[in-house]
Formats: C-alpha cells, structure tokens, sequence
C-alpha cells in the first residue's frame, strides 16, 4: 500500500523524470534506451503473459488527461495497443468511461492540450501539489504531470508460470480422483459387484501401509527439530544471559517478554506441526532439559524471572508413569491404536442406527442429497493446506462423511453400512493427511499417487457401466488421463489468461500499513 | 448574486466531526457573503424538524431511519417528496452534498438533478479499492456522480481518488482544503481577543504556559490527540512511546481521545511502568482541544490514512511543532519548516520524534510565528470564497472557458451548453449508462423511476401548493461584508468567532 509508494518531498517536489520522457504515438521505445532500471514491483497483469521475454517498459504514454498524445497527433487512442496504454489504462480508462468515449477524443484532447498550456504560460511559478500556497491557478486545475503520479497498479503481482501452476493442480486432480473413487466404489457395493468386505479390506490395509510410512516420516522429522530446537535453545540461552548479566534498566525489562513470546511460538509451532501435544512436550522437554544442563551457571535455568528456557516444561507435562517403560513413540502409537480401535468398535455398534437413518427418504433425495454434499467437500476442501494443518477444512470432511452416511442408507446389510463408512472414513479423514505428508516429503511419490489415483479413478468409472470388462477399465484409464491432463493445461493456460484483467489500484489514499517491530534488540 | 444553496448530509451536529464543522463552518461563510443556505440533514435523537443556528442558519432535520454510524438507510427514492417540498419551500438552486458515505447526500443529488437543480459534491475521505465496502460505496458513488456538475476535493491525493472512484473528468474536480478558525487554535501566549470570555479548562485551572526558551534539560512535551483507532496508527504510537522515551528522559506525553485501542494503550503504560511519564486523558471536547494543544511542544500525529489533516493545522495554529506520517494528503497540508515527516514505520517514526526534539532543543523552528502564518494560509472565509467560485461556474455565470479552461463550441455529454451538464432526461441516461454493463441498466432504471415519481409528485401536489418560506432577516453589516467579498476584515472574523462559540452552545 502507500508504505510502499514513493515518498513526496516536503516541498511536494516529485520525480517528474519518468514522465517527461518524449511520448509520441509511435511504438514505443525498446527497453533499452531506458534511463532507469524498471520496476519490478510495478507490474502489469500483461506481464503474466509473457512473462521473461521482456521486462515491462514504464513510460506515461497517455497522461491521465490525454493531452500529450492529444498534442502529438491524432489518432492517438486506437493506435495505442493494450500493452502501450497499460500504465494509465487504471486511470485512463476508468476516466474515460462509457460517457467520455463517445465523444470526439482528438478534438477534446486538442483542446485541452491548448488551456492546458495556456495555463501555465499563464500562471505565474510552477504549478505545486500544496494546500498551504495560495496558487495563481484555478481550484479545478489538473496538473498533467503530476495528477496521479504515484498511481500503482498491481504492485504485488505475482506472474504465474505454466508448469507450477500444473504441478500445483495436482492437489485438486488428487482430491477429485479420490472422492470419484469412493463413488465409483459405492456404485460398486450398491450394484453387488463387489464386496463392500473386500473394498474396506483393501482400504484399511492401505491405510496400515500409509501410516506406517507417516510414522516413518514424523519420526524423521522429529529428529530434525530437536536438533534445530536444541541450537535455538543455546542460542537463547546465550542472549538471555548476557543481557540479564548486563541488567540495564530498560531493555532487561523488556527482553524476558519477548523471549517468552518467542517460546510460546516455538511450544505452539511444534504442537502443531508433530501433530500432538505430548511429542511436542517430549522434545522441547529433552532440548530444555539439555540447554538447562549445559549451562547451569546462567540465571535462567531456575532462577529466571519468566522461565524464558524451562516455559516449555511449566506448560506441556508428560503424562505420569508414561516415560519409564514405553518411549513417547511408541507411547503415541499405542494411543493412534487405540483410537482406531475405538473408531472401529464404534463404527462396529452404530451401523445399524446408520442403516436405518435416513431409510425412510426416497432414494433420489439421497441422491441429490450426497451429491450437494459431495460438491461441499470438493469445493471447500483445503488444498493449500501444509503439514501442519490440525484439523483443515473440517467442514468439507463432515460434508463427505454425512454424504456416505447417507448413502450407506441404500445399502442392504449392517455389513455394507459399516464397510463403507469406514471406507469413507479412510478416504475423507485420512487419506488427505497422508497425501499432504507425500507432498510435503516426496515429489516423485506425489506424482505417482496422482497418476496412480487418476488410473484408478479411470478404471473405476470404466467399470460401473453396466457389462463392463477389463476392456472398458482400460478405455476408462485412457480417456481419464488424456481429459485430467488436458483440463489441467487448459485451467492453467486459462488463469494465465485471465490475469490480463487483474487490475488492483494502489496510491497514497490506501491506509498504510504500519511496520512495528516486534524484536528489540 | 446571491445563491440559495441547501447543504445535505447525514452529518451534522449535534454530532462532532471534521465534516460536520465543515458543512457549518462553510454555511456561516457563505451567508456572510449574502447567501441564503439551508441545511438538510436526518433527525438526531432528540432533533427533529427545523432549528435555526446562529445566522438564520436553517437546518431541517428530516427523520429518517439510521443504519449505521449515524446513515441512514440508503431507499433511492423515499426522500424525494419531502426533499423537493423543502427545495420549493426554500427556493433552493443549489444542492451541495457532502461526505461520500451519507445516502442521504447521494440521494439529494439524484432528486436535484431530477429537479433541474444544480449540484455540488464534497468529499472529505479516502477509500481504497481493494475491499468489498470500498467498491460497493465506489459503484454507488459513481452512480451519483455521474450526474453532478461540480465536486470539490479536500486535498490533491483526495482529488486523485475520487477521480478514480467515480471515473469523473478531473477538470470538473476542484480542490478546496479545509480550514481552521484560527481564533479558537491561539497559542498561550497571544492575547485573547475582546469579547473572549477566555479558555477555561475542564478542571477549571488555566494550562500552565510552556517555557520558551527550551534548554537540554527543559521537558518538552509531546501531545497527541486522536480518535484511539487503528487507521489512527494507535498501533504505531504504542510502539513509538516507550522508544521515544528511552531516548529522551527529558520528554512527556499527553493523550488525549478514546477508541478501541485504549486498553493496549494503557496495557503498554503498565507493561514499560510510565504512568509518570504518560498522560492519559480521554475523550476531549472539540472547543478543549486547543487548551490541551497549547500545553505541549509536539504534536505527534500517527495516522495511517487522512485525506486533509484538519488537526495538523489546528496544532500548528496553536504553536506545535508537528512530527506526523507521510501519508494521504498530509504532505501537502503544512509547510516543511512546520513538519517532520516520517514514514509509517515504528522506527521512523522513533527518529523523527528525535530530530524535531533535537530541533526545538537547538531552537531551530520559530514556532512562536506559526500562529500568523497558518492564519495567512488557511481561513473559511477564503473556502467560502473559492466555493462561491465553483457556484459561479456550475450555474453558468463564469462561462465555460474561464471555469473549465476549455471552450468546446459543440455538443459534449459531459458538459452541456453553457459550460454545465444538461438536464435533458436522454443526457442524463447516456451519463448513467455508462457506469457499467449492468450497472449503467440498474442506474437507469433508477433514473427513470426518479423521473416518473417527480412528474407524478407535480401532479399530486403541485408548486403552487407548497407555501414559499421567509428569509432570514439581514443585518446591513453582513450585507456589507457580503458584497465587499475580499476575505479577512476584522468585522468578518468576529462574526466568524461569535458563531464558533454559538454552537457549541447549541451542543
């Protein structure tokens, strides 16, 4: 915003060089004959397009009021191509609205460029951006020069590029397939094709298979950060130290509050990205304990005011008994079967509520029912969400959840219902945290899941048609992963497109965003 | 030639604020030049139907329902009948609306033009274009100031926005700043005029005067006064305190407003114990802030966003140095040896505080000269001046080429003959129609219905029905400084006093 805008002089001076640069209704200039380095951070959505081939030029080719090039020549307005007139298109256009174009431009313009410097031959002194000056020019007079000078549009633009964009679909791609799977598995169940026990077989043993390889990866993962954890600890430590031993009288008092915040940040970070409250009490635990041990001689072990190395240990206790005999670990894998113990046995006593839940609605409102429901997850699903995402998006899990339930009302047995909302289950709740820790771990891994999901999906779809064969499997697998990868170029190429008509105004009128620092040092 | 100007806004007192003093502070001005001005605006609690200020400065307080922050609720259409009972009634040519988020302003302005009326828009603020509120209030802008003859802007940078906001023609833009009646903003040791009954503090004790000849080690106190709100830079100014503080042991602050970030204030008072050091005094008076002002050296002013700044001014009258923000249009509010600027960073800010610190120490700013010369430079009687200006040319009397600097001899759709938008209801819709694909449609429907309840409220109830009202009485005197018309004669300012005492008597 207007943090970012060039600062006026006191005396309301401006930089008038970019804009005294000689316009002409020519094409423009090449770039190289620029005196100055352009901007990056003043991009155009053009830019987007054609991004890499050339650098975006900055030259007022239009002044806002149109009088140099009403000046220069005629025809000015249909010679400028959309990139000549990306500068003060923002203010051009918008000004020359619907109402302005029908007039005769040129002779306006003319016009105008003839006041305008009758006008300041005029005028006595240069004409000034100040309230405080009593000026020999009119109250409506529009400097050309400097009227919306410091106009920015699209400062932040972020010009995307083909193949991220791509890779970055896959996310979706992956979501779709699954949730088309499911479906694909239900019509499954619900025409007797297949055995809901052997999808839910299949399901679970893969959900094993991918928390084995989660465990796998959070342990890895949980090395690393007590590593770094244990070298911030040290480091704090240090600083700590010596400005308490320093005790000036200002900044000691402010110091401990920060490194408290700090910790804080550091307890809740770890909290959430190792996805439990007692690994995360295990490490800082072990780091505190160790930077404690290390430097015994430091106020700050016991005797520090706040806490600032041991606040983790005040807040996050490990649960008695637990740490003799079982290590954290193990501890939270005992607990994660225990839960889907838990999960399983409920599951086990509440399928035939569930059967009989929505029994007595029509099957087409099911029908439409669970599809609106399946919409909600697509569409409100969290895509862009991390590792470290806790519960994401919990709206579209329970969308999908209630749609299977639902669903699970068509089914004939008990056995059916708790096949498959535990499939549904598998599919909405926990698949989604592994595909994240794919991403997040293995590119490759996420690329072969993607395609091995967009086969499957494939396949499946090939499948439900009444009589189908292995032949139309395969046809299904062929046409699915011709249509995803065809969409994703499409969508891609599309919001590149589309970006031509981004047009985000920034200037000085904007709120500033304030800078504080948080850190005194 | 005496105009009949009506004011319409949703703002207005009792209610305090930059707008509101403005629309009062202009209307007075513009009667002493031998104007008649009516004010329109909705019922307060309390404040319904007609009130006579000081002057015969009539306000119609038109009961309407209030949504939100004293606006009323935007229906088009339902303020036409008594909107075009109380245009006859006053013989009214000129609606002047003021503040671009009052309906009431909005809608006056379509009736008017309805009417054949001419019509003048002020905006007093700044609004981006990013969020959601902003472009639903930009469309509806650009709804009514597709058909206003003339709009006048507070500032340059305000100018540059509603240009953009409302895709007007910047030429029909003019930009008048506001103004301050200098003889309520002295700085202690001036002479208070005769007749002034004198400054009285709240607690009754006069505010004991600032050294002047400040030494290293004298206390310069910094003031600041300002709604605690976040687009006041609260956030900032809890940030700047204990820094500037820690710098200078030899400074003072004295805070005076109230808003939601009160309570991080004051948290921030506890948490850097400087209570002793940090004066907290709540929401102050309008007619209080000067004998707060004058017990400081600084005025520190942090806001985020601020289209004119009126406060910088004020200050500055009252003999502070001014350490603000650089940004919206207080750049080109106060001249450089008056100011400090600095960027809206906490750091900044910190070293700005500094040098003007270090730079009263050294006694570079003579800032005893301040109050003469924000005097000079900002006074109502040169807005009204320069607003009669703008009257003259919508209404045709200065000729389009003195007032718009251009002399179309042909047909144009944004100005019409004599230098000033046609009425014809088939300019009027091409005017609309071009706001927007569905926009433009929507608007002129709008139009169109607005048409047809005017030619069916002529028929209803017809002008010869509506009884005309009296004027004000005139004093000679006033008619003397009407038709004289060249600012500042000291008959004029004590006019220009008594009526800022009269209504905060009103309040």
């Amino acid at each position: 915003m207007a943090v970012n805008l060039g600062y006026r002089d006191p005396d309301g001076e401006v930089d008038l060089h970019r804009k005294t640069q000689p316009t002409s209704s020519n094409p423009p200039p090449p770039l190289k004959e620029l005196p100055y380095a352009p901007d990056p951070s003043r991009l155009a959505p053009e830019d987007a397009i054609n991004s890499g081939s050339d650098t975006p030029r900055r030259i007022r080719q239009k002044s806002p009021l149109g009088m140099a090039n009403g000046a220069a020549g005629k025809g000015n307005g249909s010679l400028a191509t959309s990139r000549d007139s990306s500068v003060a298109r923002g203010a051009n256009a918008s000004i020359s609205n619907g109402r302005k174009r029908r007039e005769k431009d040129t002779d306006k313009e003319k016009e105008r460029a003839r006041s305008a410097s009758r006008r300041r031959k005029g005028g006595k002194g240069t004409w000034k951006k100040l309230l405080w000056v009593k000026q020999s020019y009119p109250d409506n007079y529009t400097d050309e020069e400097t009227f919306l000078d410091h106009l920015q549009r699209n400062p932040r633009l972020q010009p995307y590029e083909f193949w991220t964009l791509v890779a970055d679909s896959t996310v979706i791609v992956q979501h779709c397939c699954s949730v088309l799977i499911f479906i694909c598995c239900f019509v499954g169940i619900y025409q007797e094709r297949v055995s809901p026990i052997t999808i839910v077989s299949v399901g679970s043993l893969c959900t094993v298979l991918g928390w084995v390889i989660w465990d796998h990866w959070v342990g890895q993962e949980e090395e690393a950060r007590a590593q770094l954890e244990l070298h911030a600890e040290f480091a704090e430590e240090a600083s700590t130290g010596a400005v308490n031993s320093d005790s000036s009288t200002t900044t000691a008092a402010r110091e401990p509050i920060n490194v408290v915040r700090d910790d804080q940040q550091q307890a809740r970070d770890l909290a959430v990205s190792t996805g439990g409250d007692r690994d995360a009490s295990s490490t800082s635990r072990n780091a505190s304990s160790l930077a404690t041990n290390s430097t015994p001689l430091t106020p700050s072990g016991t005797g520090h005011p706040t806490g600032a190395a041991s606040f983790a240990n005040y807040s996050y206790y490990p649960p008695y008994g637990g740490t003799s005999t079982v290590s954290p670990r193990n501890q939270q894998r005992l607990a994660t079967a225990k839960s889907a113990m838990l999960i399983y046995c409920a599951l086990l006593g509440l399928s035939p509520i569930l059967r009989s839940l929505t029994k007595s609605t029509t099957s087409d409102s099911i029908w439409a029912m669970s599809s609106w429901l399946m919409f909600i997850n697509v569409f409100f699903f969290d895509y862009g969400g991390g590792v470290g995402a806790k519960f994401p998006a919990s709206l579209s899990t329970n969308a999908a959840i209630m749609a299977s339930t639902v669903l699970a009302s068509r089914l004939p047995s008990t056995t059916h219902v708790f096949s498959l909302t535990l499939f549904s289950i598998e599919v909405f709740g926990l698949f989604p945290v592994f595909r994240r820790h794919l991403r997040h771990n293995s590119w490759q891994g996420h690329l072969t899941l993607t395609c091995a999901l967009v086969m499957g999906q494939g396949a499946g779809v090939g499948l439900i048609f009444p009589g189908a064969g292995i032949g139309a499997a395969i046809a299904g697998i062929i046409v699915s992963l011709l249509l995803t990868s065809l969409a994703m170029g499409i969508c891609a190429w599309w919001l590149i497109g589309l970006q031509k008509y981004k047009n985000e105004i920034h200037g000085p009128w904007d709120p500033a965003r304030p800078v504080l620092r948080r850190h005194w040092d | 030639m005496p105009y009949n100007i009506a004011m319409v806004s949703d703002f207005f007192f009792p209610q305090p604020g930059g707008v509101e003093s403005h629309i009062y502070q202009l209307s007075t001005k513009l009667i002493d030049r031998g104007h008649k001005v009516v004010i329109i605006t909705h019922a307060y609690a309390g404040r319904t139907g007609v009130r006579y200020l000081t002057n015969g400065l009539k306000v119609y307080h038109v009961p309407f329902f209030v949504i939100y922050r004293e606006t009323t609720f935007p229906t088009v259409f339902s303020f036409f009948p008594i909107f075009r009972n109380i245009i006859i009634r006053e013989q009214i040519g000129i609606v002047h609306g003021h503040g671009s988020l009052s309906s009431l302003c909005h809608e006056a302005i379509l009736h008017a033009r309805t009417m054949g009326l001419r019509t003048v828009f002020t905006d007093h603020s700044l609004f981006g274009f990013a969020d959601a509120a902003s472009i639903l209030t930009n469309k509806l802008l650009k709804f009514t100031l597709s058909d206003v003859d003339h709009v006048i802007c507070v500032s340059h940078t305000c100018k540059e926005n509603t240009v953009l906001r409302a895709s007007l023609d910047p030429l029909m833009v003019s930009v008048i700043p506001n103004a301050v009646v200098a003889e309520n903003f002295r700085p202690l040791d001036q002479p208070s005029p005769p007749g002034d009954s004198g400054t009285v503090l709240t607690n009754g004790s006069r505010p004991s005067k600032p050294p002047q000849n400040l030494g290293p080690n004298d206390i310069i106190t910094i003031v600041v006064i300002s709604r605690l709100f976040y687009n006041k830079g609260t956030d900032l100014l809890i940030a700047a305190i204990p820094r500037i503080l820690a710098e200078h042991p030899n400074v003072r602050f004295i805070i005076a407003g109230s808003g939601p970030k009160a309570i991080d204030l004051e948290q921030m008072l506890e948490r850097n114990v400087l209570q002793d050091k940090v004066e907290l005094l709540g929401s102050v008076r309008h007619e209080e802030v000067r004998d707060v002002m004058v017990r400081g050296h600084i005025y520190l002013h942090p806001s985020l966003t601020e289209a004119f700044g009126t406060v910088l001014v004020e200050a500055a009258s009252c003999g502070l140095y001014v350490v603000t923000t650089r940004v919206g249009g207080i750049p080109e509010v106060l001249p450089a040896h008056m100011t400090t600027f600095a960027k809206p960073e906490e750091d900044d800010l910190v070293s700005a505080t500094g040098k003007a610190i270090a730079a009263l120490r050294e006694k570079k700013v003579r800032t005893d000269r301040f109050h003469e010369q924000v005097k000079l430079m900002y006074s109502w009687t040169d807005v009204a001046q320069r607003t009669e200006r703008v009257y003259d040319g919508v209404v045709g009397m200065l000729g389009e080429e003195e007032f718009y600097g251009s002399s179309s001899g042909g047909w144009s759709a944004t100005r019409g003959h004599a230098g000033v938008q046609s009425f014809a209801l088939i300019d009027r819709l091409k005017r609309y129609y071009g706001c927007g694909i569905w926009a433009g449609k929507l608007f002129c429907m709008c139009v169109i219905v607005d048409y047809l309840l005017f030619v069916f409220l002529e028929i209803r109830s017809p002008r010869s029905s509506i009884d005309i009202a009296r004027n004000w009485p005139k004093k000679s005197v006033q008619n003397q400084n009407g038709t004289n018309g060249d600012g500042l004669q000291p008959s004029g300012r004590k006019n220009e006093r008594v009526n800022g005492k009269a209504i905060y008597t009103l309040e």
